[in-house]
């Protein structure tokens, strides 16, 4: 009783109860583990059978270890290619239906149809990957349609290739894309378009000089979430891919579960730490950027 | 024009069939006989049979549920405290701490996981299921956080005033009057953390102890080592069925806050 | 499994109808489960009469005597489709040890996570010269022989194998060799030397004539080994001259192959052929196919016939996979009892004849059949084809890994 009185009293006590609390736990499980990660990719932790030893030096070995990697080159720029491409296929996939329902749909079933694209993502995303080797199989959906349709005569192969990866990275990623760009067109002013449908304008020209410019923020927003975790994605490649298909993701992946001994661990710190930092610079250049433009609105 | 508006509402069908296909195309297959596996040859239930002798299934399912609940209640209440505090006191950095508590959701899953699993190594923890729901709460903390704040924000204080002026102390004005206000936040935010670590692979898959399965690692587990196993397809139509339960509810809930 | 149903209950008061749904959905799924245990429990009673019946026969007393009663741990991390699980359960039940099962498919995983300590096991079983490895490494214990009375049940030569001379630190589990298993409907001509699979410039070989229907194991060991073997060079090469072809070698192929693929997945896929039909193998993974075994079900009767294994011409690698206890190990006192346990001829030679891989300990009572099975116990004649690796150094290691992981990463 006489602590819960003391806490009464004490602005202090009270601020670290509410705010101290959540955040001591955060820095100590989400914080300090990036610390440690930073400082065992800077050697900084000796394994002696089961311990680990702190020791007051820095090397960089484990970093140099990442850019000796055989092929990594390659992987990287294998992610960067799967990311934009993924980041690419969806906003064009999405803005469309972005468009349909934000602008031409009724406002009154507006609610609904975000619900329905909403949906499937309810769903576990390993499943939906799962479904997705069923389509893209050799005797599967997309190979009998366009057998049916005269279009192949000798089955395609997907799974295993490129395109597979890519082709379910859009699936998965479609989301992200949608519903900022639904965010900004749904607030889009309808009279603006009319008063340049009325000065004169064509549809088109209307759509690049006012739609287009004024969903800015929604496609970069858009962007940014498709194209973070595109970069590091290892659950796609490893289920749909195939053995040309290593990436990023997939070999931090196996740094850390299937590369013997502590330098894949070490060499694995050194990767997760410079794609994050990939993503800080990429997040900060983009509140930078949407900042200006909201600014300038 | 009208050729060009029907254009987009029959590409907006279409793509939005397309992303159900996968997943009506795993039940439909759930119930094929054929060992050919990916053509269609024939009715049966054999694969439900299968699921429902598989005693790893259970387990998994099992420990998927009891984790998403520990997981729930401490980040529901920590992300109560915060943003308590962050919406009713001012102090310096607040606005520091409001973005810090967003930080977790940005950060890809996987190098949270493997930070995490760096981490407790080092310290010499042995991966445990607690050592799952540290992970979990870390980031359910954040989306519960969001929710009800937002919650919070949104209501006049006065009402905790008034009560105040009556004679109830901040505990007691908060338990009587803020709590019932924000109950409809808190079961948002509460089914959304639920859902989050029900739901998660890649944190879960680095951070388990030896062995242990939740319902998305099993699925890895099959979908990774076997080409199409259909008693996973089975396993999907079942999980459908309770997605589908969880997003309904959430819809209702949702509704609530909004009302 | 309660907790399901209450969850729901909780969340949504609003809708009776939409919850009565869900709350039967749950509650099927939890009777699911429960008449899923009692079937199982069908499985192993069956199970355990035959171990029985066999005991009788030979008459050995059936199941060992629990050493203490205190309920304990036991992590045990083994390969898959290695043990009878359902044999494994039941003496965990029987002894009130609380058993935690977990698997690995390649070597290189299974190293990965005990030198790390990301994991906490009290046995596991790992390969020959990486135990010797391991043990120099210093991440494993002694063994105490004196706690395995059983031991004396392995025969003679496959004790103190050449990787540990004095059984310091392993004791023998199951050996075998790494082939080709493919499957005779689609390849009636057959296979039968690593040239088959490695002739990448030849467009009649059968990597060519079956592009994207073979796959390789995703184990460095093992798939440096098969190209070292078909380039003629020692399998523990570590020259990097040698090595590069390897590599070189390797990265040629993969254009040809469906992928790196592991026992689960060769097992399901094999006898269906839908994705492909050649894979680099063990030996007991295709005869469990053969036979299609289960690790609760006994069968003798071949199943699959158009499953088959070769040891390609050119030779193959053999292995000794081996018991041995981890320096970070909780519950050495558990792990000596399911050695003891395992070294029980019986319970091996139920083993071998479920899981259809070799256990030396129980050779004597291996019905014949299975016995003269070349695909499981390996003909002696073999013997100068057959190479067995040698321990290296982690500088060597190191070499070697850098080289495979061009190879993956390519």
């Amino acid at each position: 009783m006489n602590v819960l009185d003391l806490v009464r009293r004490s602005r202090k006590l009270k601020l670290f109860l509410f705010i101290g609390i959540p955040l001591l736990y955060l820095f100590i499980f989400f914080f300090i583990p990036f610390l440690i990660a930073l400082l065992y990719s800077l050697g900084m932790f000796k394994q002696v059978v089961y311990q680990y030893i702190f020791v007051p030096r820095v090397s960089l070995d484990y970093y140099a270890g990442l850019f000796k990697y055989p092929g990594i080159l390659k992987l990287i720029q294998r992610s960067f290619y799967y990311a934009v491409l993924t980041t690419l296929g969806t906003f064009i996939l999405s803005y469309p239906i972005a468009y349909y329902i934000g602008v031409k749909l009724d406002r009154r079933y507006r609610d609904t149809a975000v619900l329905i694209i909403f949906t499937p993502f309810w769903i576990n995303f390993l499943l939906r990957v799962y479904g997705m080797r069923f389509i893209l199989h050799e005797a599967g959906l997309v190979n009998t349609f366009l057998r049916l349709l005269g279009f192949v005569s000798e089955p395609i192969k997907f799974l295993g290739t490129d395109l597979a990866v890519i082709i379910v990275m859009i699936y998965s990623y479609m989301i992200f894309m949608v519903l900022p760009l639904y965010g900004v067109l749904e607030k889009l002013d309808v009279e603006l378009l009319e008063a340049a449908a009325t000065l004169g304008a064509t549809p088109l020209k209307t759509f690049l000089r006012v739609t287009l410019p004024l969903s800015i923020p929604g496609i970069l927003a858009g962007s940014l979430l498709v194209f973070i975790p595109a970069l590091g994605e290892f659950v796609i490649p490893e289920l749909v891919g195939g053995p040309n298909t290593a990436t990023l993701g997939t070999i931090i992946y196996s740094l850390f579960l299937r590369v013997r001994g502590v330098t894949g661990w070490g060499i694995g710190s050194a990767a997760a730490l410079i794609y994050i930092t990939m993503i800080v610079v990429a997040s900060y250049i983009y509140m930078r950027f949407v900042g200006g433009e909201v600014v300038l609105g | 024009m009208k050729w060009f508006d029907r254009f987009l509402k029959i590409y907006t069908y279409i793509i939005l069939a397309l992303m159900y296909l996968p997943i009506v195309v795993l039940i439909i297959f759930s119930f094929n006989e054929s060992r050919s596996k990916v053509v269609f040859t024939g009715f049966t239930l054999e694969n439900y049979y299968r699921l429902v002798n598989n005693f790893m299934v259970w387990d998994a399912f099992y420990n998927s549920i009891w984790i998403g609940v520990v997981v729930t209640i401490v980040s529901v209440l920590l992300a109560i405290l915060m943003s308590y505090g962050v919406t009713r006191y001012s102090f310096r950095g607040k606005a520091i701490v409001d973005s810090i508590m967003l930080v977790p959701i940005i950060i890809p899953e996987i190098v949270e996981a493997l930070t995490l699993l760096v981490f407790l190594v080092i310290l010499g923890f042995s991966l445990s299921p607690y050592t799952i729901i540290i992970g979990h709460v870390a980031f359910d903390i954040s989306f519960a956080y969001v929710v009800i704040k937002a919650r919070m924000a949104g209501y006049d204080p006065q009402f905790e005033e008034a009560a105040r002026t009556l004679g109830a102390d901040e505990f007691k004005a908060f338990r009587k009057v803020t709590l019932p206000i924000l109950a409809p936040g808190i079961a948002a935010a509460a089914l959304i953390a639920f859902l989050e670590s029900y739901d998660d692979f890649i944190k879960t898959f680095f951070t388990r102890p030896p062995g242990f399965l939740t319902l998305p690692v099993y699925i890895w587990n099959m979908a990774s080592r076997r080409g199409f196993p259909l008693d996973l397809n089975a396993l999907a139509s079942f999980v459908v069925i309770i997605s589908l339960v969880f997003a309904y509810v959430r819809r209702r809930v949702e509704r609530g806050v909004l009302r | 499994m309660s907790e399901g149903p209450d969850e729901s209950i909780e969340v949504g008061k609003g809708r009776r109808n939409f919850l009565r749904i869900a709350v039967t959905g749950a509650a099927a799924l939890a009777v699911g489960g429960v008449v899923g245990f009692y079937s199982r429990e069908g499985e192993v009673s069956s199970l355990r009469k035959k171990v029985e019946e066999l005991s009788s026969k030979v008459g050995v007393s059936p199941t060992p005597t629990p050493t203490s009663p205190a309920p304990k741990n036991l992590n045990i991390y083994n390969w898959t489709w290695y043990a009878n699980l359902a044999l494994v359960e039941d003496w965990a039940k029987e002894n009130d040890i609380h058993l935690v099962y977990d698997f690995f498919e390649d070597l290189d995983t299974a190293i990965s996570t005990i030198t790390t300590g990301a994991a906490q096991y009290d046995l596991t079983v790992i390969s020959d010269n990486e135990a010797k490895e391991l043990y120099d490494g210093g991440y494993l214990m002694d063994i105490d022989l004196d706690k395995i009375p059983n031991f004396e049940n392995v025969p003679d030569e496959f004790k103190g194998l050449p990787f540990d001379p004095d059984n310091k630190f392993s004791v023998i589990y199951s050996y075998g060799t790494t082939g080709i298993g493919f499957n005779s409907d689609f390849v009636p001509e057959g296979v039968k030397a690593w040239a088959d699979l490695f002739d990448v410039d030849n467009p009649d070989s059968v990597i060519r004539r079956h592009a994207g229907k073979v796959t390789m194991m995703r184990d460095s060991t093992e798939t440096l080994s098969a190209a070292a073997i078909y380039l003629g060079y020692d399998i523990d090469t570590t020259k990097e001259s040698e090595l590069q072809d390897i590599a070189n070698l390797l990265i040629a192929q993969k254009q040809y192959l469906y992928g790196y693929v592991q026992t689960e997945d060769y097992m399901n896929e094999l006898p269906v052929g839908q994705r492909y039909y050649i894979s680099h193998a063990w030996n007991g993974d295709i005869a469990g196919i053969v036979y299609a075994s289960d690790e609760y079900k006994v069968y003798i009767a071949k199943y699959y016939d158009n499953v088959k294994y070769v040891v390609p011409e050119e030779g193959a690698l053999v292995w000794y996979d081996n018991f041995v206890i981890p320096k970070n190990a909780k519950n050495v006192d558990a792990a000596y009892e399911y050695i003891n346990w395992f070294l029980e001829p019986v319970i091996s030679a139920i083993h071998t004849i479920t899981i259809k891989y070799p256990y030396p300990a129980g050779l004597k009572y291996v019905p014949e059949e299975i016995k003269e099975d070349p695909m499981i116990f390996t003909p002696s004649d073999l013997a100068d084809k057959l190479y067995l690796g040698r321990a290296l150094s982690p500088e060597e290691r190191a070499i070697r890994e850098q080289y495979w992981n061009m190879v993956m990463t390519a």
